[in-house]
């Protein structure tokens, strides 16, 4: 519902933002206990002495709270208010071999807490993965016609679209014309930030002269309807174009995540421009897409504890920790970055800060997957390196940026998806009063990642 | 509060003075020098003067456009939204004064063993509320003409400028520079307008007369 991402910014409240997290763990804890089939009375509190084995479910938080760092050796678990009075307790990987754990992650936790100091954990429950979408034949023949048996084509892009050093858009005017042309898309899905608020010239001041405009613009809101609107207006009608909007936009003023849409009409964008919220669920045709643009590929900075674990391939791990989270963005506390000043004061390190993960922690609920089952796709942009990979039959990508910041060609990704058809048994029927067909687009697609 | 020693004077009572000051000053870089400055609307500085043609240098004296003083304010109101959204939390227990990001899920408890104190956001809403109308009042022209403007220096800074202005010519530069200012201020406006502190939640305020 597009319309709960309308609130107004800038009035966090702490109770509202505890409920929240409280919440979080209580969701899970049902999830847990009906997927493993436990009664209440396997479950315990962990933070208080026990003779027998129980089964815990809380937040990954560290031990101390004033401790950013933290490593396996120094975690603890947040209880809910409800299973242990919002307590926290140190815990005891010792006896565990196999693990992957990061700050904000729910987790259902098997062991004993003998001497009243500590929990051990024998065993971690993986959280099971939600159910993937499902359409009716009708629906499934509806898309196929629409299609004429052609693929569904969506193309990727990601800001910011310019180098660090200057706002030429030259590689964009590119792109849309190769766009018009060669690439020919349905849709193209782009992500902010379309003017960066964080670009260093934006904070030195340093914006040039616009020598082919009649009036150079005034605000940052002028410098895009001026610079890089008209190079957009120049996309195909028939191009369908989704704009999801960064915290980092200057076009926003919703500067959370949760984040509203952009404002088409103020961007002076044609119809064939929609504007969606930071996160989007949507469907093209049958298939689901997820879109959040928070860097959790970044932020998830995980744990891994045993060679099975830490062998596996990190973007992995962390694609499974989105799944079994249900969010598109479980890290908490939120990223932050932050740059060293020169000046230090007595010795001390001064930081500034320069931008974050900007939670609206009580609208986080916003942030979950909706109707709780997980999209065909899922994309998160990331500053890390572009990927494409199939991970519990979800499609996960990061298309990479568009410019790096030294000016040097980014990438898009380039998806295309065969036509659904019913008879060619890509699709898998599941029977009941009106049978449903899972999309499987994991075996249909293909995905590349290629240079802009 | 109880009691008439509880009551607060209505925050539009109080001065800008009293009101902003620990508001943090919008620090201006210039484009052709990299000289770094406080900005402080139309007053007397020893770093920028305000000019017919807007803003100067003084040590370089390259005029400011104005997209060059827009994108750095955008950027310091948004790097103010997002220090705010880092969600610092603070310990009111002096002896305690634990520092954190982590939030229990009763959110004013804090988190250091037997401590009784109450955990408040560091960076609070009234604060970043504050904070804007402090730069929204740097480019209020009323505000400038009748120079009820927070002071930038104080007898005895380092900085205190060795000229001053007078107020007929405050006044005329302020008309000068009256579109200018306009659209500095419609920078700060698009935040303002999204600040959910300036509404009031009338549900909240009317919540005992419903029927439960």
């Amino acid at each position: 519902d597009p319309e709960k991402y309308k609130f107004r910014t800038m009035r966090q409240n702490l109770s509202d933002a505890a409920d929240v997290l409280d919440m979080q763990i209580e969701i899970i804890a049902e999830i847990v206990q009906n997927h493993y089939k436990l009664s209440a009375s396997e479950f315990g509190d962990p933070t208080i002495q026990a003779q027998s084995e129980i089964h815990a479910v809380g937040r990954i938080v560290p031990e101390s709270p004033s401790d950013e760092s933290v490593n396996t050796e120094s975690l603890a678990l947040e209880t809910s208010r409800m299973a242990g009075i919002g307590r926290r307790v140190r815990l005891n990987l010792t006896d565990v071999n196999e693990v992957s754990l990061f700050l904000g992650q729910i987790v259902a936790v098997k062991g004993k807490n003998a001497d009243g100091d500590s929990f051990k954990a024998t065993e971690f429950l993986p959280l099971p993965y939600p159910e993937s979408p499902v359409s009716t034949a009708d629906e499934i023949q509806t898309h196929q016609k629409a299609l004429n048996g052609d693929p569904l084509k969506v193309t990727v892009i990601t800001g910011p679209f310019t180098s660090n050093d200057s706002f030429d858009f030259s590689h964009l005017t590119n792109f849309v014309e190769r766009l018009n042309t060669e690439i020919k898309p349905h849709a193209l899905i782009m992500f902010g930030p379309l003017i960066d608020v964080t670009h260093p010239m934006i904070a030195a001041g340093t914006l040039p002269h616009f020598p082919h405009l009649k009036s150079q613009p005034q605000t940052l809101d002028d410098l895009f309807l001026k610079v890089m609107a008209p190079i957009l207006k120049n996309i195909r009608s028939n191009i369908q174009v989704i704009l999801i909007p960064s915290t980092r936009d200057a076009l926003s003023k919703h500067a959370a995540y949760p984040q509203d849409s952009l404002d088409r009409k103020a961007l002076q964008l044609p119809k064939n421009f929609k504007c969606f919220a930071n996160p989007a669920t949507f469907q093209l045709n049958e298939v689901f897409f997820g879109c959040s643009n928070v860097d959790t590929f970044k932020d998830i900075k995980e744990m891994p504890k045993g060679g099975n674990t830490s062998m596996r391939d990190r973007f992995d791990r962390v694609s499974e920790h989105i799944l079994q989270q249900r969010r598109y963005y479980p890290v908490f506390p939120g990223g932050i970055t932050k740059k060293l000043l020169p000046n230090t004061e007595g010795g001390n390190k001064v930081y500034e800060h320069i931008s974050g993960a900007d939670l609206d922690v009580p609208y986080l609920g916003l942030t979950e997957f909706v109707g709780n089952f997980t999209p065909d796709i899922i994309l998160i942009p990331s500053e890390m390196n572009h990927f494409a990979k199939v991970e519990q039959n979800v499609i996960m990508i990061n298309p990479g940026r568009f410019v790096k910041p030294w000016g040097h060609q980014g990438t898009y990704a380039d998806i295309s998806i065969s036509a659904p058809d019913l008879d060619n048994g890509k699709l898998t029927k599941i029977e009941g009063p009106e049978p449903v067909y899972l999309h499987n687009v994991w075996k249909r697609a293909r995905v590349d990642i290629a240079n802009i | 509060g109880s009691g008439i020693n509880g009551l607060q004077p209505l925050e539009s009572t109080i001065p800008d003075t009293e009101r902003f000051k620990d508001a943090a000053n919008l620090k201006l870089n210039c484009p052709n020098c990299s000289a770094t400055f406080d900005f402080g609307g139309i007053v007397a500085s020893n770093y920028y003067s305000m000019s017919y043609n807007g803003l100067q240098c003084k040590k370089c004296e390259h005029l400011f456009a104005p997209l060059q003083i827009n994108s750095q304010l955008e950027r310091s109101i948004r790097s103010h939204i997002s220090l705010y959204y880092a969600g610092w939390l603070q310990c009111d227990d002096p002896t305690c004064g634990n520092v954190t990001r982590q939030i229990s899920v009763f959110g004013k408890r804090c988190l250091n063993d037997g401590c009784t104190g109450v955990m408040r956001y560091r960076y609070s809403d009234k604060k970043l509320y504050n904070q804007l109308l402090y730069f929204d009042s740097l480019f209020n022209c009323e505000k400038n003409k009748n120079c009820e403007l927070k002071p930038l220096y104080h007898t005895g800074d380092r900085d205190f400028p060795q000229e001053k202005l007078n107020e007929s010519s405050i006044k005329a530069l302020t008309e000068q520079n009256r579109n200018l200012f306009e659209s500095n201020r419609s920078v700060v406006q698009k935040y303002l307008s999204d600040c959910a502190r300036r509404y009031v939640d009338m549900g909240s305020i009317f919540d005992f007369m419903q029927q439960r």
